[in-house]
């Protein structure tokens, strides 16, 4: 090992300090504004800590019990947004279509990833660019064919169109990824059960797939969180508030002059739980792969 | 290949071998095992471009009905002083917010590459920017900036640094200084450990050579750190202009492109401008400005790409 100089050490040290405030935070200030009663977090001179920590706020998402602080000021009582309650519905919303946009994506992923990985065919290279390549438009050129393809389907305000959506969005993610890993498992097990008979698809299901079980975890999870966090079309496509995902329900929150603020930290905190719970298997799979030279 | 009647052993052909009923139905299978795919995204590629080119050359409006204006749209929106003032505002924030990542990604994956106490607290840490929705990063970045009871007033107000809260949002230039800072907080984390994950690549033989060669830790790194990240940075480069190009959620959420239009990037002009001025026309035109745009860019990465770097046939 090199040894350092006291000089490096601390340099080393200042910058991990630094990186730590940045990365950490931004969540800290907003856990602890989600524990501060409206009036002391609205108060000037900040008198943030004057009350102990306070989750009524909490409670008001999920049961809808106006926090007694907010009933102290008047004032403050139409600051309540009703809107924050739906909330958990949101979130289960956008768990569905998440959940369902893994599955088609992983089954549409993975039959052509199979092909590509393994067989030769005509337009084999050009279809799998095409793929890659659509997803780089940016999806705000899409937004207007989309919003008007959805309108003339009558699938505006659905999670159908929403699903549908987030799969072509992720496909070629899952395409990419997954084409990759079957092609570090050695094609020897392949031919060895093309010579028993089975076709690709069987060797696909019965072979390449269990094989391949920590990589569609990791993909699968990764659609997953990508599908959650959608916000653009999730705008466009649910306009009325009951089958909005959370992105958009937060991300209108914010843009209401009238939302509390502690209730609106809270709402973050509550939303962000899915995603922080998927995070670390997501990243695990991810850094392991660039690791392995896969985008080299 | 039932009919197959001779006994297995190492006379069998390899499947490869079998001839050409075998090949092509293993090619057969391709086509079909990729369709599926293939239809759904060229279905929602394909036919949406067409869809927004057609577009953006007629006009259409309640009254007159729709008809065919040629590129009049495109005049309208490349000369309009909105798009003007919005495709300027996209430059100088990817002129600075770009290179800002870039150098910060490499200071951070230097840093991360160095082994000290807490070194996997903050690999862990990154998780946290990367994993949240975009949207929310904008609030949490609100919160922060807050004009008139924001996290950052109340700090520095309270450790006694500014005697009265300044005006982070309502500040053009603060404004997008604001929006940088959480645009950078969101993408730096990927930028970061793709350039680590190069930084790991490059063989420790090359750093040793050079301290034998009496290279001091600065030309260390130019002579052997930087010409191998070189590729990733090019590809982090060109990711994050795309990225830059793209962003909308965080804009939304955290200024409403405002004050004024001083945060109103391209993208967000373009959903402003057909979905709250409903002029499809002009919003297709935009669309298809942003995407030729983009895919200027994207030409340029698959150049930077090594060839044969994903499909290509491996030794």
């Amino acid at each position: 090992m090199r040894r350092r100089s006291s000089a490096q050490r601390a340099l080393i040290a200042a910058g991990a300090a630094l990186l730590a405030l940045f990365w950490f935070g931004p969540f800290m200030l907003v856990g602890i504004g989600s524990v501060i009663p409206e009036g002391n977090l609205l108060s000037f001179p900040p008198r943030w800590f004057a009350h102990p920590p306070f989750l009524g706020n909490y409670r008001y998402i999920f049961t809808g019990e106006i926090p007694q602080t907010y009933l102290e000021r008047g004032a403050l009582r139409s600051m309540i947004s009703q809107e924050v309650r739906l909330v958990p519905r949101a979130m289960l919303n956008s768990v569905l279509i998440a959940m369902a946009v893994m599955f088609l994506s992983l089954t549409l992923g993975s039959l052509a990833a199979y092909a590509y990985a393994r067989l030769r065919f005509p337009g084999r290279v050009a279809t799998f660019n095409f793929i890659l390549i659509s997803r780089l438009i940016p999806t705000v050129a899409l937004a207007i064919p989309y919003y008007a393809i959805v309108l003339r389907l009558g699938l505006l305000n659905t999670h159908w169109a929403l699903i549908a959506i987030y799969t072509v969005l992720t496909l070629p993610f899952t395409v990419l990824v997954l084409t990759l890993y079957f092609r570090t498992i050695p094609g020897e097990i392949d031919e060895a059960a093309q010579v028993e008979g089975a076709s690709p698809l069987q060797v696909l299901r019965h072979i390449t797939l269990p094989l391949s079980l920590p990589s569609l975890v990791g993909t699968g999870l990764f659609t997953f969180m990508l599908a959650y966090s959608e916000f653009l079309f999730g705008l466009l496509i649910s306009t009325s508030a009951r089958t909005r995902t959370l992105p958009v329900t937060l991300g209108t929150l914010s843009t209401n002059p009238d939302v509390a603020w502690g209730l609106m930290m809270a709402s973050i905190v509550v939303g962000s739980v899915p995603t922080l719970v998927l995070v670390i298997p997501v990243w695990r799979f991810m850094v392991r792969g660039l690791m392995s030279g896969a985008v080299q | 290949m039932g009919q197959t009647t001779a006994p297995r052993g190492r006379a069998e052909p390899l499947p490869v071998e079998r001839g050409r009923s075998y090949q092509w139905r293993l090619a057969r299978s391709g086509v079909l095992m990729t369709l599926p795919a293939l239809l759904v995204v060229a279905s929602f590629t394909v036919y949406p471009f067409w869809y927004a080119l057609n577009e953006s050359v007629h006009l259409s409006s309640p009254i007159l009905g729709r008809r065919f204006v040629g590129l009049d749209n495109f005049r309208n929106v490349i000369t309009s002083p909105y798009f003007l003032d919005a495709a300027r505002t996209t430059l100088i924030f990817g002129a600075i917010a770009v290179p800002v990542l870039v150098v910060l990604g490499v200071l951070v994956a230097l840093l991360l590459n160095e082994r000290f106490p807490g070194n996997t607290l903050l690999r862990a840490g990154m998780l946290l920017p990367w994993a949240i929705p975009a949207s929310v990063v904008g609030i949490i970045w609100k919160w922060v900036f807050l004009d008139s009871w924001g996290a950052l007033n109340a700090g520095l107000y309270s450790l006694g640094l500014i005697d009265r809260y300044i005006s982070w949002l309502t500040t053009p230039w603060l404004a997008r200084f604001a929006v940088i800072v959480a645009f950078t907080w969101s993408q730096l984390p990927l930028a970061a450990i793709l350039l680590l994950a190069a930084l790991q690549a490059i063989p420790d033989e090359l750093y040793e050579a050079a301290a034998i060669d009496g290279a001091s830790a600065v030309a260390r790194f130019w002579a052997v750190t930087l010409p191998g990240i070189r590729p990733m940075l090019v590809i982090v480069t060109l990711y994050e202009i795309l990225m830059a190009l793209n962003i909308f959620d965080i804009t939304y959420a955290m200024t409403g492109g405002g004050p004024g239009t001083a945060t109103s990037l391209l993208t967000y002009y373009i959903w402003a401008e057909t979905f709250k001025m409903l002029s499809f026309g002009n919003g297709a035109a935009l669309a298809v400005v942003i995407a030729l745009l983009a895919l200027a860019f994207i030409a340029a990465i698959i150049r930077a790409l090594p060839k044969e770097a994903l499909l290509g046939e491996r030794a």
